[in-house]
């Protein structure tokens, strides 16, 4: 009887060493602090690349990441963000949908006390992100215009299919390709149109740019999405031998089709090291650090069918 | 009665928009002046800079000689010592300055020889059309970080190239004759070590004959 009294005992002695343990170890290591990535539309691989990059290095600096697709609405941008403040997510990681649309976003974060670190796309503010790695699109046109003239030379048509018109990238990789572009007379835009940065829109648009001027020599393209369209509708129109492609982006598809001698050229953007930057940044904050620039940027190589063998996977081998 | 009433009720209407109007009838030429100049004006700003800043900080240089030499044995030093790059990037800029003997004239580019006794073209003043964001970059004294909008940026970069392509290559084409001195002060962008530093492709900002 004294022996099973002594086991009952011990029993519910060793439970509550249990559940205290459990316990302690619960509130030590707690539930993981969570990090918001935003993107501006999964509708594209290049923007895919980016989410999950920046969602992935923030897990394996220990965080719960979430992935938030804005689907190019800054309607749905503002209603995530919404969510966001209101779930307790430490940190933003936000590549924007519009440069002046997206900033009341960031404030509404700012004002919660989250830190909001841009991605890619940049915002028309210098106070109210905490820090913004963006792209040297301008400096990367800059490349591609003189690499346009050498391969196309300085007389013809050519097209530019622009990107969505309210984002600052269309417009610094517009002016970096025509601060190069527009210094020989000979060379004549004869269409500009957008594209909004979308492989469909893109194959539309220069299906009725070609009806209207079938003696182009070249298109340039905001983007990658765009120049595979582009291209497409090239190939529909049997033109694509004499029309070249020149694309901004590095995504994989375009990489290999410079390898193939589909598209002429490309900007590689490195959107991995951007996001995987972007994550640490945030990490950094949480930890405590607050001195960071407002403008990181990140350089842009030219990707050419002499130098396409270095790049894949987006970025460099 | 009535009428007094719709008077007054007219009138209290009349004061709140009086004191809070629903719109303003601005003449379009008004609007348009205000809105040139809340906007950011490259030209204007590149201009205050080139006489403000940028030649005053021409002593600032790293001198050829020790830059060439020191490229010369060690690449990595010299850009570890005397670059200078934006955030993450492989390309990096040099603010440079020196004396040297004309030794070639091509439409783009007039070469100069530097170290004494050297007939080879160790650095190479472009005189062509100026593109890229060197002399904007190049010493410095501009931050990305301080502009909105990375288009007002870039278009320092424009507006800086435009002041060299007229007020410092037309003086250089007359000043250069081959066997010629020509003092420069200006900025190089290495983007290829291997093209672009023998010889050192610099943007003038300051050439003299001495």
């Amino acid at each position: 009887m004294k022996t099973n009294w002594l086991k009952l005992v011990l029993a519910v002695l060793a439970a509550i060493t249990t559940v205290t343990f459990a316990q302690t170890s619960m509130a030590q290591t707690g539930p993981k602090e969570k990090i918001a990535v935003v993107i501006s539309t999964l509708n594209n691989p290049w923007f895919v690349v980016l989410g999950d990059a920046a969602k992935g290095r923030a897990m394996e600096l220990g965080y719960d990441a979430t992935i938030f697709d804005s689907q190019n609405d800054t309607a749905k941008e503002a209603a995530n963000f919404e969510n966001i403040i209101a779930s307790g997510y430490k940190a933003i990681l936000f590549n924007p949908t519009d440069a002046n649309g997206s900033v009341a976003n960031v404030l509404k974060a700012k004002a919660a006390g989250i830190p909001v670190f841009c991605i890619d796309r940049e915002i028309n503010s210098t106070n109210a992100a905490t820090a913004q790695m963006l792209s040297d699109s301008y400096a990367g046109c800059v490349k591609l215009g003189q690499y346009f003239v050498k391969t196309v030379g300085k007389e013809g048509e050519y097209a530019e299919l622009l990107g969505i018109v309210g984002d600052n990238n269309t417009w610094n990789r517009s002016k970096g390709f025509h601060s190069v572009v527009d210094r020989y007379p000979g060379l004549k835009m004869v269409a500009q149109q957008s594209g909004e940065f979308d492989r469909a829109k893109g194959l539309e648009v220069m299906e009725s740019i070609l009806q209207a001027h079938p003696n182009i020599k070249a298109v340039f393209c905001g983007n990658d999405a765009m120049a595979m369209g582009a291209y497409q509708a090239l190939v529909s129109a049997g033109k694509d031998k004499q029309v070249q492609v020149f694309g901004f982006d590095g995504a994989d598809d375009v990489v290999k089709m410079i390898a193939e001698g589909k598209i002429a050229a490309t900007g590689m953007q490195f959107p991995k090291t951007m996001a995987r930057k972007s994550a640490e940044f945030a990490d950094e904050y949480i930890k405590g650090k607050r001195d960071f620039p407002q403008k990181v940027p990140v350089a842009v190589e030219l990707v050419t069918k002499e130098n396409v063998s270095k790049y894949g996977d987006y970025g460099k081998k | 009665m009535r009428a007094v009433r719709w008077i007054i009720a007219l009138a209290v209407i009349a004061g709140i928009c009086w004191l809070f109007p629903l719109f303003h009838v601005v003449p379009l030429k008004a609007a348009k002046a205000e809105k040139a100049a809340a906007e950011f004006n490259a030209e204007q700003f590149a201009e205050t800079f080139w006489t403000n800043q940028l030649l005053p900080s021409l002593d600032k240089t790293v001198n050829a000689d020790v830059l060439l030499a020191t490229i010369q044995s060690d690449p990595a030093e010299a850009k570890k010592k005397f670059s200078r790059s934006l955030g993450f990037s492989s390309t990096y800029f040099y603010f440079v300055s020196g004396t040297g003997r004309v030794v070639s004239i091509s439409d783009d580019e007039i070469s100069l020889a530097i170290t004494s006794g050297s007939t080879n073209a160790e650095v190479t003043l472009l005189c062509g059309l100026i593109f890229g964001d060197a002399v904007r970059d190049g010493t410095g004294l501009l931050n990305a970080s301080t502009y909105p909008n990375s288009q007002d940026f870039n278009d320092i970069s424009a507006a800086l190239n435009h002041l060299v392509e007229t007020r410092v290559l037309p003086g250089l084409r007359e000043q250069a004759k081959v066997g010629s001195q020509i003092s420069f002060a200006g900025c190089a962008e290495v983007d290829d070590e291997a093209m672009d530093l023998k010889p050192l492709k610099v943007i003038p900002i300051q050439t003299k004959t001495p």
